[in-house]
């Protein structure tokens, strides 16, 4: 028996079994551990250990001091909430889905994940946010200039197809603001991928002058149900029950507000007006425009019977500038793109990126591109 | 019995980046022909301008290329026929980047660069060119700002940089 208040084990064995713990064998009393408290075992420490969530207080602080957040309070990605992720996904930890300017870091499915649940992501999420890595790395999309450039362009996310309902997103009053999960966390998500796979920190890859409150996260779903065209996926050549993921360079959203127009060209004309000033992108190198149509001004146009086709012919026919304002703008004007004085902001009707979106009310919102140094990109989602 | 508690781990977020090695291409002993490569951005003729009349009797082949986007595989192809390529400007982040880009792209079709950038944006195109596996490329400072100056400004700015060309070329 052991003394009393001196707890002697057998040091070869875990300590924790009864017989080590009463047995008073003569060859272990030489290397009898002491401990002075009510430790079951004198081998360890402790007798019980359990794994607490780390304090998100504490993780958000020192997140935020290595600058792997936007400043905001993040979830802690401890390893099986991460694995939670990675269930949703069809790749391996380790897959590079692609390599990110300007640092050229590695995006694996396992560092998107990491990534997605500091956003606050559901774990249904992860195949979105990785086609939206895979979108953002190709060629036309110009990540490298999206993610250096001065000027305060955003990565605008637009979801279209049935996956707008499984993952609960928003499309519809206030899809651009907050009070939607999905919405919410899934743009954060993109911008935490950005700052720490690609490098885009402040000041460091990131040298927008000001930034922009979108870099938080401007990511939608298109309202296809109060749509009365082809929804931007379905334009983009998709099956109506595919979902897609686009990706479109995109200043922060600017209203156009018109409550009086009752005609078509009345109220696209408003929204010219208000698309064409000088010191955008746009004005001195012509490329997107994107135009979040809110369904009662699309249904004003559409009852007016001009087609979607029609209504991007005429937005790029009509929103040009004089030459002398375009010129404000920075870099040289190309020649070509002067037309009679005027300088059109965008290339061709196609550069008119047109979707149907938001609540009750007569607004819609245009977003100004990178100019002609991005093309957006439209992926399927494939789960 | 004691108990312990302990937090878990959390993972890291930053991506890894695979290192690699890009060989920058010795500058010629003597050249007769130099691309000047114009991003179009405020005072890059000018700065290139001035550098050119410092390089004597030589010919230049100007090209023209998009200031945040990479030049096209002409455009490339163009400034690649000479013995060496001079670039301007990376003043901002979007063109700096793809004046670093295009130099490599320069650099890994034979033609030897220098490229200038204004020296607030220089650390970045460094850091970009180590990234991308070029940390050596050449690169000229020039004092920032440069867009919204007068062209005398600019002239003057790009004045102050000729003999730092002339030592990189080694010329007396």
């Amino acid at each position: 028996m052991a003394k009393k208040d001196e707890k002697i084990v057998n040091e070869n064995s875990c300590g924790c079994t009864i017989d080590d713990l009463m047995d008073d064998k003569p060859n272990n009393r030489s290397k009898k551990p002491k401990i002075n408290d009510d430790s079951l075992c004198a081998t360890r420490d402790s007798d019980m250990e359990f794994f607490v969530d780390p304090d998100p207080e504490k993780v958000s602080l020192k997140f935020y001091q290595n600058r792997f957040t936007d400043g905001l309070p993040i979830i802690p990605p401890t390893r099986e909430r991460v694995n939670r992720f990675l269930n949703y996904t069809h790749h391996d930890s380790g897959d590079v889905l692609a390599i990110l300017p300007p640092k050229m870091g590695q995006a694996t499915s396992e560092k998107v994940a990491i990534n997605a649940v500091m956003a606050g992501c559901l774990p249904s999420f992860q195949p979105v946010v990785e086609h939206m890595i895979k979108a953002v790395s190709e060629d036309k999309f110009n990540l490298t200039g999206v993610n250096a450039t001065t000027h305060p362009v955003s990565i605008c996310t637009i979801i279209n197809g049935p996956l707008i309902d499984e993952i609960g997103m928003n499309a519809t009053v206030g899809c651009l603001g907050p009070g939607n999960l999905a919405n919410a966390t899934i743009g954060r998500a993109l911008r935490f991928c950005l700052a720490n796979i690609a490098g885009a920190i402040p000041g460091v890859g990131d040298h927008a002058t000001h930034g922009s409150p979108a870099k938080y996260s401007y990511c939608f779903a298109e309202n296809e149900k109060e749509n009365p065209w082809d929804s931007l996926h379905v334009e983009r050549g998709f099956n109506p029950q595919e979902s897609t993921v686009t990706v479109i360079a995109a200043e922060s959203p600017h209203n156009v507000n018109d409550h009086r127009s009752q005609s078509a060209e009345d109220l696209l004309d408003t929204i010219i007006h208000t698309a064409t000033t000088a010191g955008c992108n746009n004005s001195h190198v012509p490329g997107e425009l994107l135009v979040i149509m809110s369904p009662e001004h699309a249904e004003t146009i559409q009852q007016d019977g001009w087609s979607k086709k029609d209504v991007q012919k005429y937005i790029h026919k009509n929103s040009s500038l004089l030459t002398v304002l375009a010129d404000r703008g920075g870099r040289v004007l190309d020649e070509k793109n002067i037309i009679k004085g005027k300088v059109r902001i965008t290339r061709s009707p196609k550069d008119v990126v047109l979707v149907v979106a938001g609540g009750p009310g007569r607004h819609t919102m245009i977003s100004h591109g990178f100019g002609g140094g991005s093309e957006s990109v439209t992926i399927p989602i494939t789960l | 019995m004691r108990v312990k508690l302990t937090e878990k781990d959390v993972l890291n977020p930053v991506g890894e980046v695979k290192k690699k090695k890009i060989n920058l291409n010795p500058l010629p002993y003597d050249f007769d022909q130099v691309s000047l490569v114009d991003n179009t951005k405020p005072g890059a003729s000018i700065i290139l301008k001035v550098l050119s009349e410092s390089l004597g009797n030589r010919e230049f082949l100007c090209v023209k290329k998009p200031a945040g986007a990479p030049a096209t595989d002409q455009q490339i192809m163009k400034a690649s026929a000479s013995d060496l390529a001079i670039l301007a400007l990376g003043d901002c982040g979007s063109c700096a980047s793809w004046v670093v880009l295009d130099a490599i792209r320069l650099e890994r079709r034979g033609t030897p660069t220098i490229s200038i950038f204004s020296d607030h944006f220089a650390p970045f195109a460094r850091q970009l060119a180590e990234s991308h596996g070029m940390g050596d490329l050449r690169i000229l400072e020039i004092e920032h700002p440069i867009a919204g100056l007068g062209n005398d400004e600019v002239e003057e700015k790009a004045f102050k940089i000729v003999s730092n060309l002339l030592y990189i070329l080694q010329i007396p």
